[in-house]
């Protein structure tokens, strides 16, 4: 047996709420029987960038910003793989937003967690684009409204038991191939942005809600307008594309690069450009 | 009398949307038949329709990738293009001019020059109803000064238009109009001014460096390619997304140049070879997941089809003002590869050196063309695929990764490339990033541990030094004076030495094709030689700097450049050398 890395140890301060996303994940993965060789974490950059070195499954750590493009060629490359990207919320809604949007249009069957914190920790304590009080993006909002989305949640590290369930539904939604799972986890910065008490009163789960339809888009976009405008954050899985089908995709890592056996395809291009 | 020419330079020209492209696309077709080489370049605005536009080839006995000094025969369709381009018309040429546009302006054409004017447009609409009918017009009476026989002429017409049956009869009538009014001036059939010298007709493709070089990345194994629409390296992306589907590949277009690199690392990361293709502006937006590539270790190949800069520049326009990005841009000090094809054949063959040395390093290896080089086509031999070589450079085999006690992505080897393991794989599990990392990938500020590594992957480069493409040699080897350009350079320095040489003046011609890191061999010759041109399209002579900061013997570099968007004639840069060295 071929001996790899050991996985590291957090660095994250006590009381972080990432602590319970990687508790959520490995869960989840181990609930799943995912093999950690065909796991594959891709994490940003930021306190929740180094999520990646602790699983000891695959792991890469991306450019600030650039997580979901990276995840969707590795994706595209070995559809096969189970792909999670991870971040936190500066490096998917600041830096990196353009990419998410287009993630939902492109709808690859991959993970994202985001850990959402509200603040930049790893730079102590700068604004985010989450911080509450400064026009907070809501990018479960955003992911609704681009139609090809699939997949949203949102957890609570302080609601371990639906955060591993909800990350198994994302995990297993990717997995099947039904396309693009966001999972947005509130996951405070206890030593820059202690969010635990607001985040305490305000959340509201939408999965104890039984007169919530996750697979209806438009009731679910007036519904989370409608509890953000009473300083509401719902929590649960908020959309469900129950159309979703598994995708066939093609998979160049096992493709046929063999020049021989190719040669006369090869040829047949090249044969388009003779004069 | 009739003239015979072994070098024929052509010219059309009108605006955008006028349909220039197809009397030379035709005219290409008799040359070629003939046995001629070709090459052929556009000049457009960056526009969809409209704006002058002109198409050009040059047949050839002698394989050129540049055109001519002069046009021996120049068909404008509108004033503008007489005015833009009456000035190449060599003073023995002909001008095929339609009037519909109005009077011939005065004060633009040679004085000697014979000048047939017929009211193409008008007559196309009046007699034919579609007035792009004028490019057959047209091609009849160019068919007839160069005295092609009309059953030629009619065959390459039909040829043209053979997956459009219902547009061949009306075009053939339009040839046959065009005969007519040659008739009318004089060019009766058998019987025109001028003539192409018989020559033998040999196999050969009509393909652009754009094409070849995705071509030969496809051959090489690339299965991966993401990009972003941009001028003037769009040809690749529409070529990848056409054919790598059908090897089992996937090309994406992405929403910028920061997501294409980022795919293409991603897809990297899985094991496949990875692909991007971008101009300057786009090369500007990759810096971070370039240099990414060379800290994290990931093969990656970057087409740089250098356009006119700096920033947005000029879209369209040649220029080579790029070298000093790719060879230093980036944050901190990475290892990478700058290969620099000159024609099509080049293109396709350093696409394939790119994409093992890719392979081999593990980091991002750069092919760089320029505007005229990615767009113009030239005739080449048809690509040999029987032989190509798939280097899996340091890449794990299930039961070589089985065989190794422990896994190590980043393992500190004698030559610099560690044994890779792609995910998918059990007991490869590692950890790549672009911080500063220990051989288990775990980051680290070690001050020892940060300087092997540094060291590890200098040494990678090292280690393929002597599979990095050799340059091409032309002029007379012994000469004490040396010329030296690549890309766009390439042909056009050929012809200048030929001159040059026949006029008393020796001169020894080198085009490299490994720009970086330099080569012994582009050194030896620098040293070997009193005094050396470097040729290149760019304000700061940035090929120059390069060898001068790299070369022992700098003082005998002399720069010679060019950066008005327009490639150098042959007269134009012999000129420039003659009167250096007549200066010296």
């Amino acid at each position: 047996m071929t001996a790899t890395y050991r996985p590291a140890e957090p660095i994250w301060c006590a009381g972080c709420g990432h602590f319970g996303v990687e508790a959520a994940l490995i869960a989840a993965l181990a609930d799943l029987d995912v093999p950690k060789e065909e796991t594959l974490v891709l994490a940003g950059i930021g306190c929740s960038g180094t999520i990646q070195n602790n699983m000891g499954t695959y792991g890469y750590h991306a450019l600030h910003g650039r997580v979901l493009p990276t995840a969707t060629g590795s994706w595209e490359a070995n559809p096969e793989l189970t792909v999670i990207a991870a971040g936190g919320d500066g490096d998917g809604y600041a830096i990196g937003m353009g990419h998410l949007i287009h993630t939902f249009r492109r709808n690859p069957s991959i993970t994202y967690i985001v850990m959402n914190n509200g603040i930049y920790g790893l730079t102590k304590g700068q604004n985010s684009p989450t911080r509450q009080g400064t026009a907070a993006l809501d990018a479960a909002l955003l992911g609704l409204s681009v139609l090809e989305t699939t997949f949203i949640a949102r957890g609570f590290t302080r609601a371990p038991d639906q955060l591993r369930r909800l990350t198994a539904a994302a995990l297993t939604h990717a997995r099947q191939g039904h396309g693009f799972a966001f999972l947005e986890v509130l996951s405070p910065c206890v030593t820059y942005n202690d969010t635990y008490p607001r985040w305490e009163t305000e959340h509201i789960d939408l999965d104890a809600d039984d007169t919530y339809d996750p697979t209806d888009r438009s009731s679910a976009f007036t519904r989370v307008v409608a509890l953000e405008a009473e300083y509401r954050i719902p929590v649960g899985l908020i959309y469900h594309d129950p159309s979703a089908e598994p995708g066939s995709f093609p998979n160049p890592a096992s493709a046929d690069i063999d020049p021989v056996r190719n040669a006369e395809a090869y040829s047949g291009i090249i044969d388009r450009y003779r004069i | 009398m009739t003239r015979v020419l072994s070098d024929l330079n052509a010219m059309v020209a009108g605006q955008g949307g006028d349909g220039s492209l197809t009397v030379v696309t035709l005219l290409g077709n008799v040359l070629a038949g003939r046995g001629f080489h070709l090459y052929s370049t556009r000049n457009v605005a960056s526009r969809i329709k409209g704006g002058p536009a002109a198409a050009l080839v040059r047949g050839s006995i002698e394989p050129r990738t540049g055109m001519g000094d002069t046009l021996d025969v120049f068909v404008a369709f509108d004033t503008e293009a007489i005015e833009l381009s009456g000035h190449r018309v060599a003073a023995d040429g002909f001008v095929v001019y339609d009037s519909s546009a109005g009077p011939l302006p005065s004060g633009y054409l040679p004085d000697d020059v014979t000048v047939i004017e017929i009211p193409f447009g008008r007559l196309a609409v009046a007699d034919l109803r579609r007035e792009l009918y004028k490019n057959s017009l047209a091609f009849g009476v160019v068919s007839r000064i160069l005295t092609f026989s009309d059953t030629e002429a009619a065959s390459v017409l039909e040829a043209r238009f053979a997956s459009r049956p219902d547009l061949v009869e009306r075009n053939l009538e339009a040839l046959r109009e065009g005969f007519t009014f040659a008739d009318d001036h004089g060019f009766t059939q058998n019987a025109g001014p001028l003539r192409l010298t018989d020559t033998k007709h040999s196999d050969r493709i009509l393909i652009s460096g754009n094409h070849a070089a995705a071509l030969g990345c496809l051959v090489a194994g690339v299965r991966f390619f993401a990009g972003y629409p941009i001028t003037p390296a769009t040809e690749v992306l529409e070529f990848m997304t056409r054919h790598i589907g059908s090897y089992g590949g996937v090309a994406i277009q992405a929403e910028d140049e920061l997501a294409a690199v980022n795919m293409a690392l991603g897809a990297s990361l899985a094991g496949v070879r990875s692909l991007v293709a971008t101009s300057g502006p786009g090369i500007s937006l990759m810096q971070e997941g370039i240099g990414h590539a060379g800290a994290a270790e990931l093969p990656l190949v970057v087409i740089d089809a250098q356009r006119a800069g700096p920033s947005t520049g000029m879209p369209t326009k040649s220029e080579q003002s790029d070298i000093g990005m790719l060879v230093h841009g980036g944050n901190g000090d990475f290892p990478r590869i700058v290969l620099a094809p000159g024609n099509p054949s080049d293109a396709f063959e350093l696409a394939m050196t790119a994409t093992n040395l890719a392979q081999a390093i593990q980091g991002p290896v750069y092919l760089m063309l320029d505007q005229a080089v990615s767009q113009d086509s030239a005739t080449v031999p048809p690509f040999d695929v029987s032989n190509v070589e798939i280097d899996p450079g340091q890449r794990l085999t299930h039961d070589q990764l089985d065989t190794l006690d422990a896994y190590r992505r980043y393992a500190i080897t004698d030559d610099g490339p560690s044994p890779l393991a792609v995910p998918g794989m059990p007991g490869g599990m590692g950890l790549v990033t672009g911080n500063e990392h220990d051989e288990w990938g775990k980051v680290s500020t070690d001050p020892v541990n940060r300087v092997a590594m540094m060291d590890k992957r200098a040494r990678k480069i090292e280690a393929v030094l002597d599979e990095m493409p050799t340059g091409h040699r032309f002029g007379d080897p012994s000469a004490p004076v040396g010329i030296v350009g690549v890309g766009m350079e390439s042909g056009v320095m050929r012809e200048a030495a030929e001159r040059l040489i026949a006029t008393g003046t020796p001169i020894a011609g080198l085009q490299p094709r490994t720009i970086w890191p330099v080569p012994h061999e582009t050194l030896a010759f620098l040293a070997s030689k009193e005094r050396v041109y470097v040729v290149e399209h760019n304000h700061e002579g940035q090929l120059a700097q390069i060898l001068a900061s790299v070369g022992r013997d700098c003082a005998t570099v002399t720069s010679i450049l060019k950066y008005d968007g327009l490639p150098f004639t042959p007269a134009e840069l012999t000129t420039r050398i003659a009167e250096k060295e007549a200066a010296t």
